[in-house]
């Protein structure tokens, strides 16, 4: 306690001296030269796709259209049934262009991907009737379906992708 | 006898006092010499001359395209972005589709970023890339950030940290990049992956199946920032600014 009496002063004196002292040191060692930029961008996922049909009977065929009603691009299949056993329907590509084809599973494939608001080409269902049919009517119903397209690496779209996506896919 | 003893004692004080004081002034003076000195050296008698001294700056460029800047010129900072106005952030993904193009899953897009060195000395820079995705305003933390496939090139001038995550990429350039220079590009590609579109709700409205995806309408978010450090005793300056071994990390 004496000696703090006694050099009080000077202790605090000598302390306020180096405090000082030590924050110019301080200053200058953190004076780095730096710099930043940022940037950022965003862009939204649109996934929902939609089709309509198109139809015309015309001498006992169907001539199938599907329209793509979304702004996506998309993938479309076609599956044609009939409710009864008398009658049978041939599905054929129409223009054979090879753009529809079948699958093998019941459905017909169209092969390209279908851009926004464009239609297929046409894909024809030829109905069949015994020679003594004398039902007043019959169903054929037409099932339409679309996934979103995906591409594959080289910016090509691909129905195998899109169909894993959709978790439909095959290997 | 006593006062007089008590007497010198005090002045003896006051003399140790008064030399430490003087002491500490010098010190302080000496300190601002030497600025003092350092400016005196641009200046000649005969003419005067701009001197470029210090002038850190860096550039953030997207398919060869300023994106955004922050150059120190003329006692001042210098920041301009492909915003305009008084934005301080660029804007990356300006030019990624063409007008009416909507964006398609697992197609690659061109997304070539790299940095230039718009200063006037040398420097070391750093890359942070940040992947998220959000949707009504909010991050959607069930979306991997993986699907935001950003491809990261050139990883012999890149070194990654190793404590990377999902989220966050941070790159380092290796090496110093000079004055003017540009550094090879980090990324080049930017795909959407396909995945996005798995989850999905299947909804009967009629005779309509309606298949709902959940991640319909969700943006994903790329946020990439880039930060310079001076050379000048780097070893320093990197853990000062970027809290990392320079050495450790094989940069330097």
């Amino acid at each position: 306690m004496k000696i703090v009496k006694k050099y009080g002063k000077v202790i605090g004196m000598s302390a306020a001296a180096l405090a000082m002292t030590a924050a110019l040191t301080i200053e200058s060692s953190m004076a780095y030269f730096t710099t930043y930029v940022s940037a950022g961008g965003s862009e939204v996922i649109h996934l929902g796709t939609q089709t309509k049909i198109h139809e015309e009977v015309e001498n006992m065929v169907k001539h199938i259209r599907i329209e793509n009603t979304s702004d996506n691009d998309c993938f479309v299949r076609v599956k044609v049934m009939w409710g009864t056993t008398f009658l049978d329907v041939k599905v054929t590509d129409a223009d054979g262009s090879g753009n529809w084809y079948d699958g093998g599973d019941g459905y017909w494939y169209y092969k390209p991907v279908l851009r926004a608001r464009e239609l297929t080409s046409v894909l024809d269902a030829k109905i069949e009737l015994p020679e003594n049919f004398d039902k007043d009517s019959f169903d054929v119903i037409v099932f339409h379906e679309c996934i979103p397209a995906v591409y594959d690496d080289n910016g090509n779209p691909d129905w195998k992708l899109s169909l894993n996506a959709v978790g439909e896919g095959v290997d | 006898m006593g006062r007089k003893r008590t007497s010198k004692r005090a002045s003896r004080n006051h003399y140790v006092t008064y030399v430490l004081f003087v002491l500490a002034g010098i010190m302080l003076l000496g300190s601002a010499v030497g600025s003092t000195r350092a400016a005196l050296t641009y200046r000649s008698d005969n003419y005067m001359r701009e001197i470029s001294v210090s002038q850190i700056g860096v550039t953030l460029l997207e398919n060869g395209k300023v994106v955004s800047s922050r150059d120190y010129d003329k006692d001042e900072w210098k920041i301009s972005t492909n915003r305009g106005g008084a934005y301080t952030s660029g804007a990356l993904f300006q030019n990624l589709l063409k007008k009416d193009e909507s964006l398609v899953l697992n197609k690659k897009y061109d997304e070539n970023l790299a940095v230039r060195n718009s200063g006037t000395i040398d420097e070391y820079v750093r890359v942070r890339i940040y992947k998220y995705w959000m949707q009504g305003g909010k991050k959607i933390t069930t979306l991997s950030p993986d699907l935001i496939d950003l491809n990261l090139v050139n990883g012999d001038t890149w070194i990654s940290n190793p404590d990377n995550t999902r989220e966050c990429t941070e790159l380092y350039h290796k090496g110093i990049l000079a004055s003017g220079a540009e550094t090879k590009t980090f990324t080049d590609t930017v795909r959407i992956s396909g995945k996005v579109a798995a989850e999905a709700q299947i909804l009967q409205e009629g005779n309509v199946v309606k298949t709902v995806y959940k991640y319909d309408g969700a943006e994903f978010h790329v946020d990439v920032e880039v930060d310079a450090v001076q050379t000048h005793n780097a070893q320093d300056a990197i853990k000062s600014a970027w809290g990392v071994d320079a050495s450790a990390l094989g940069i330097l």
